[in-house]
């Protein structure tokens, strides 16, 4: 255990600064504090584009208008997509557990540049009300699809301008987020600890890092692009001016592809220090883990393609995006197995977080192999923009990074508040929130080959079955969900006092109190040996 | 019409589904076979069971053997999809052309013999091809059935070809996003039998004129729906894309021409000017670049019969 | 918290952030070469239209202005504020010139009606179209990021005003040198891209 246990530091939640109240978050430069700052605003819109979520489910339990109109329908998934990606997964475990843990975990004091953390989050904050914004302001909500396609996202009546600039600012806090750490990486591990010596989770922090520096400004200079378009008529894509509506697809999906790795590269970290704890074990092939991360966030690079192969681009060089496509999928692979090769001849203690990685591992194979299937060119020239890809993504997205996030939340629970949750209905949520999210989802893979194209605000009656299974499964998500919260929500007000280690880790935050004190280490660790060693 | 059961629907179907199933068959047995062993460490290896860990950094074999079996698998995957997608990019010289041309939010079907439909109608056991034509947005033929869709980019010459099979009715969706309408851009394949295709080709007669009755501008009621104008415009006075046809014609209306707003009367000519050339005067409050013009589609006498009808709608 | 300082890390931060800089018109890079390419020949005739001199000039401008912000560096370390500071200040005149220039080109060729959605332009066909839209959004976007660094050069003259920046602390000097090396570099390759190749 650790030599600080008992020492009277103030820990980060009481310590009195310069500011108080709100000021004393809002103006922190903490990593810890910015950390829960965008814990907050991330949970706040995860539960308001879960509930846009289960409103279109509402209205698809049947043929034909329910609960909303056409119009309500395109502006919900829009907004839904927008959320969900822009603001909930891509900044989810970086800005939240990476801002939080990753000083821990090397040993440092703080990120390298503390006000620029904090001016992420700003941006970050910016880029959420414009989206706010456009919900409220103009003629009609933004109604494109996460994906603004071109020359649609110039005709529509819709009030695009600030979605769309909304969405350009939170790319923008995300690439500071990943300067930031890619600096902190490089600068400020502790003594001693060298590459190899380093956790999976910053490991896969760095790779993700290396992602939002390099995709991102594409995808920035794309959004102002369509601004200019909108505001000037430039021409950029809007074929009765000259331009090429693939080519936008082009520049939008060589960052979105890329950012799909942004959002699922730092749930395996989280999953790769959740295993080892709770295995009591040295990760299986930690060398093998770092270089799969490496390769993900470098082969991602260069198969976008697979999102337009039936767009007709030209070259027709589709076979060389889906062979790269099925090439992608093998560090993930290299992934899962290590992972299951860890728990052989473990010790294992079954607690929360090791049932939140279990069901990450099951569902994010079936993302995963779902993803093969549409990386099929002779498959997805049936399934593409079908529920079947709603399937996928959800599968992969909500499934890996969500539950990698709720994880990643129970496992570091006590460490963040100092509080221990109550582990009988983290348990009981967490059951019926699987059981939610297969129902949910399963039927959209059958829908899909059954043919029922996505976006679609009404179907013909042969998808109905389908749909009230799925909705029904919604129901059942959204009652796990509120277990989930409402369970932490409670223990930090009611849940024991948690210990420096409750787990038995061997990373660094476990070495110091529960909750860090303000300069997280009073000395700065030496590291004489690799993570994970336990004897 | 009764599909007849054994045959596929189209030349596609077969390839469609060795992709597929094969894919899932490997998946299955990695997402079982993982999934098992995944439990039985759990069991096995609970701390009640096994007090002590023991500690392996690794194995440089297993993953060897696991990084090179699933590259294989992978591979073979790849070659099964393009193996089916490849015929797909070039139609057989002897196949028939038909254009689509798809608008917010209807499709249409030109046949070489000048004929237009709403529907795709085919003969069996002929190979078909379709010029792709998108007057607005990204639209994209989609027949679930056949396992075969192509997006339709305006401004770009595309085309997609298939080999209809067997008999029936099919449905045709749109899949890619394209606005309000998006959901209901739908039409139906017709595949018919050699005899029957024939015969309907060959019947000229215009489909559009047949009356709904015979209050005043009834015929101007039908062209509107069966050219799609419905879509965008209502006759109640409310507002979907357009503006609505009630209290319409003979009105004085605020335009915006070269970025100036003029007012004008809304007369016989403005009307064809704005089916024909809608985008010279937008209606002031409505979006430019939404309604394209119908010039060949709509004739001169049908925009005579609409017009008939917004009169119709001014006497209420 | 006290706040440790780092120069290696800060500097490394501001190159990263210049490599995104880069990437950022990397992308619209891509997007010039893909309508050159389609309207080679409306391009090569609209290049002709815009005044090479003019931009020659320029682009002597922002080197001569490269050159002084780098002697700039030198001076501090030296010791030498003043010439520092006047060298700084030479510099933020060269971007305004620069700036200046620009105004009067983009003036003379809206006076022309030849700006994005003008029916003059629309008139000229679609290489013309794209063309000019390109010139304005990329020209427009480079005189954006002249003037975000004019401004920060002014903040980090006030810097040195207040003795903030000395001697064995002028990190942040040498990183606004390096975004205005940066800003420099873009116009290089905006030059040929639309004045040069025809
Ligand atoms: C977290 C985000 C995430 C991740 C990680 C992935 C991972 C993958 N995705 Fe997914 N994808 C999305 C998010 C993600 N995707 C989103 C959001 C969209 C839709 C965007 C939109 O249109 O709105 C999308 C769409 C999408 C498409 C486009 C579909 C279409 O529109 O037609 C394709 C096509 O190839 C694809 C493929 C893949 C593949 C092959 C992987 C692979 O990386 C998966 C690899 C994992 C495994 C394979 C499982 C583990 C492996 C084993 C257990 C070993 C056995 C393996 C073998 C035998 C090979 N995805
Ligand atoms: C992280 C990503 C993410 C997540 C988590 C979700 C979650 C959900 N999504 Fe997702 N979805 C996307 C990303 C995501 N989605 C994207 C990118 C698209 C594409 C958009 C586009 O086409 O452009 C999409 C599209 C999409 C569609 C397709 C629309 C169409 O094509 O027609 C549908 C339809 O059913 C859907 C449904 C849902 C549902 C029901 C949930 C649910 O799982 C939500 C589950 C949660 C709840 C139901 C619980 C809410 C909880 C509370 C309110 C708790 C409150 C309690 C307390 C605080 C105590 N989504
Ligand atoms: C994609 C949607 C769409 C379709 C389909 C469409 N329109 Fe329109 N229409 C509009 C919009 C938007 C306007 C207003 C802007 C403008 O003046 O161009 C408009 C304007 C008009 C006007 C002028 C109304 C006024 O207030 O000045 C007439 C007349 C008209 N449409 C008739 C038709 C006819 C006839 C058809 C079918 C043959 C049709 N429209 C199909 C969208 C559509
Ligand atoms: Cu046309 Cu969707
Ligand atoms: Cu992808």
């Amino acid at each position: 255990m650790s030599a600080h246990e008992g020492m009277q530091e103030p820990n980060y939640l009481e310590f009195k600064g310069k500011y108080k109240g709100i000021y004393s978050w809002i103006f922190s430069t903490d990593h810890k504090r910015i950390g829960l700052l965008y814990l907050f605003s991330i949970l706040s819109l995860f539960v308001i584009g879960a509930t846009i979520g289960l409103l279109m489910k509402f209205e698809l339990i049947a043929p034909g208008k329910t609960i909303m109109d056409a119009k309500a329908y395109n502006a919900f998934f829009t907004l839904h997509g927008i959320i969900m990606i822009f603001a909930v997964v891509i900044p989810g475990l970086p800005a939240v557990f990476g801002n939080f843990m990753l000083p821990l975990q090397i040993g440092a004091k703080d990120v390298a540049f503390p006000k620029l953390n904090l001016l992420s989050w700003y941006l970050y904050v910016a880029g959420v009300l414009m989206v706010v914004i456009s919900q409220f302001t103009g003629d009609q909500a933004p109604d494109t699809g996460w994906t603004f396609y071109a020359p649609y996202s110039f005709r529509t009546a819709g009030n695009m301008l600030p979605a769309v600039f909304g969405a350009f600012l939170l790319g923008f806090s995300s690439i500071l987020t990943g300067l930031n750490f890619l600096v902190t990486i490089h600068r400020m591990r502790a003594p001693g600890m060298t590459w190899l010596r380093m956790p999976l989770f910053p490991w896969t922090l760095y790779a993700t890092a290396w992602i939002q520096l390099l995709a991102t400004p594409i995808v920035g200079i794309t959004l102002l692009m369509i601004v200019a378009e909108r505001l000037f008529n430039i021409g950029f894509f809007d074929p009765t001016l000259g331009g090429d509506p693939v080519l936008y697809q082009h520049l939008f999906w060589t960052y979105s592809h890329p950012a799909v790795y942004i959002m699922i590269l730092p749930a395996m970290g989280a999953i790769s220090e959740i295993i080892p704890t709770f295995a009591r074990k040295i990760i299986f092939g930690y060398k093998f883990m770092v270089a799969s991360s490496l390769l993900i966030a470098f082969v991602g690079y260069f198969v976008w393609g697979h999102h337009m192969f039936t767009a007709n681009m030209s070259g027709k060089a589709l076979y060389i995006f889906s062979l790269l496509t099925f090439l992608v999928a093998i560090p993930s692979a290299i992934k899962v197995f290590n992972w299951i090769s860890t728990l052989y001849k473990a010790s294992i203690y079954l607690q929360t977080p090791f049932f939140w990685a279990m069901a990450f591992i099951f569902v994010f194979m079936i993302g995963g192999f779902s993803g093969l299937i549409i990386g099929s060119l002779a498959a997805d020239v049936h399934l593409h923009d079908t529920h079947f890809v709603v399937a996928h993504f959800h599968f992969i997205v909500f499934g890996g990074t969500g539950f990698a996030f709720f994880g990643a939340a129970h496992y570091w629970f006590p460490k963040i508040t100092g509080k221990m949750y109550d582990a009988l209905w983290a348990n009981i949520g967490l059951t019926v929130f699987f059981i939610g999210f297969i129902t949910l989802y399963m039927p959209m893979f059958f829908l899909g080959v059954a043919g029922m194209p996505r976006r679609y605000f009404d179907y013909d009656e042969v998808f109905h079955t389908g749909n009230i299974i799925s909705t029904m499964g919604s129901w059942i998500l959204y009652s796990g969900l509120s277990i989930i919260i409402t369970n932490l929500f409670v223990s930090l007000k009611r849940g024991v006092k948690a210990p420096a280690d409750p787990w038995g880790g061997s990373t660094l935050e476990w070495t110091i109190p529960s909750p860090p004190p303000v300069e997280n280490f009073i000395e700065t660790p030496i590291i004489t040996k690799g993570p994970y060693s336990y004897k | 019409m009764q599909p007849t059961p054994g045959i596929d629907a189209s030349n596609y179907v077969s390839s469609f589904n060795l992709a597929f199933y094969f894919i899932v068959a490997v998946s299955l047995l990695f997402m079982i076979g993982l999934t098992v062993l995944m439990l039985y460490f759990v069991f096995k290896y609970n701390r009640k069971k096994n007090a002590r860990a023991v500690q392996i950094d690794g194995d440089l074999r297993l993953e060897i053997l696991w990084t090179v079996v699933p590259t294989l698998l992978a591979l073979l995957m790849f070659y099964f999809g393009w193996s089916g997608w490849k015929p797909m990019t070039k139609a057989p010289d002897d196949a028939m052309v038909v254009t689509s041309v798809a608008r917010m939010w209807s499709f249409s079907f030109a046949y070489e013999n000048g004929k237009t439909s709403q529907d795709l109608v085919v003969p069996v056991n002929k190979p078909v091809k379709i010029n792709l034509v998108a007057l607005d947005v990204i639209h994209s033929l989609f027949i679930p059935e056949f396992r075969i869709k192509s997006d339709m980019v305006p401004g770009r010459e595309t085309m997609m070809w298939f080999l209809p099979q067997r008999e029936g009715q099919y449905d045709l969706y749109c899949a890619e996003y394209c606005g309000l309408q998006h959901s209901y851009m739908s039409s139906t394949v017709k595949v018919l039998s050699e005899e029957d295709y024939l015969a309907w080709y060959t019947d000229t007669t215009a489909v559009t004129t047949v009356a709904e009755g015979s209050a005043p501008g009834s015929e101007g009621f039908a062209i509107l729906k069966a050219r799609g104008c419905n879509a965008c415009h209502t006759s109640d006075g409310s507002k979907l894309i357009g503006p609505s046809y009630l209290n319409l014609f003979g009105e004085q209306q605020i335009v915006i021409r070269d970025g100036k707003e003029v007012p004008v009367m809304v007369d016989e000519e403005y009307i064809k000017k704005a089916i024909y050339d809608p985008n010279s005067e937008i209606t002031k409050g409505y979006p430019k670049g939404l309604m394209q013009s119908y010039t060949g589609i709509v004739s001169e006498e049908e925009i005579e019969k609409i017009i008939e009808y917004l009169k119709s709608l001014n006497e209420q | 918290m006290e706040e440790h300082r780092d120069d290696l890390a800060s500097k490394t931060g501001m190159w990263l952030f210049l490599f995104t800089e880069m990437l950022l018109f990397g992308g619209l890079f891509v997007v010039y070469s893909v309508y050159r390419y389609i309207n080679a020949d409306a391009f090569h005739l609209a290049a002709q239209e815009l005044s090479v001199p003019v931009g020659t000039i320029n682009t002597i401008i922002l080197l001569i202005s490269s050159a002084t912000i780098a002697m700039s560096v030198t001076a501090i370390r030296k010791n030498n504020k003043k010439l520092s500071l006047l060298l700084l200040g030479f510099t933020i005149l060269l971007g305004l010139v620069f700036l200046g220039n620009k105004y009067f080109e983009w003036g003379h060729h809206i006076k022309e009606n030849i700006y994005p959605g003008s029916p003059v332009l629309a008139s000229r066909g679609q290489g013309d179209v794209l063309f000019y839209g390109l010139y304005y959004f990329m020209t427009g976007l480079h005189a954006l990021h002249i003037i975000i660094g004019l401004v920060f050069i002014g903040f980090i003259a006030r810097l040195i005003i207040k003795d903030r920046i000395v001697s064995d602390n002028y990190v942040l000097l040498e990183n606004s040198g390096l975004y205005w090396h940066l800003v420099d570099l873009i116009w290089i390759f905006l030059f040929p891209l639309f004045y040069l190749i025809t």
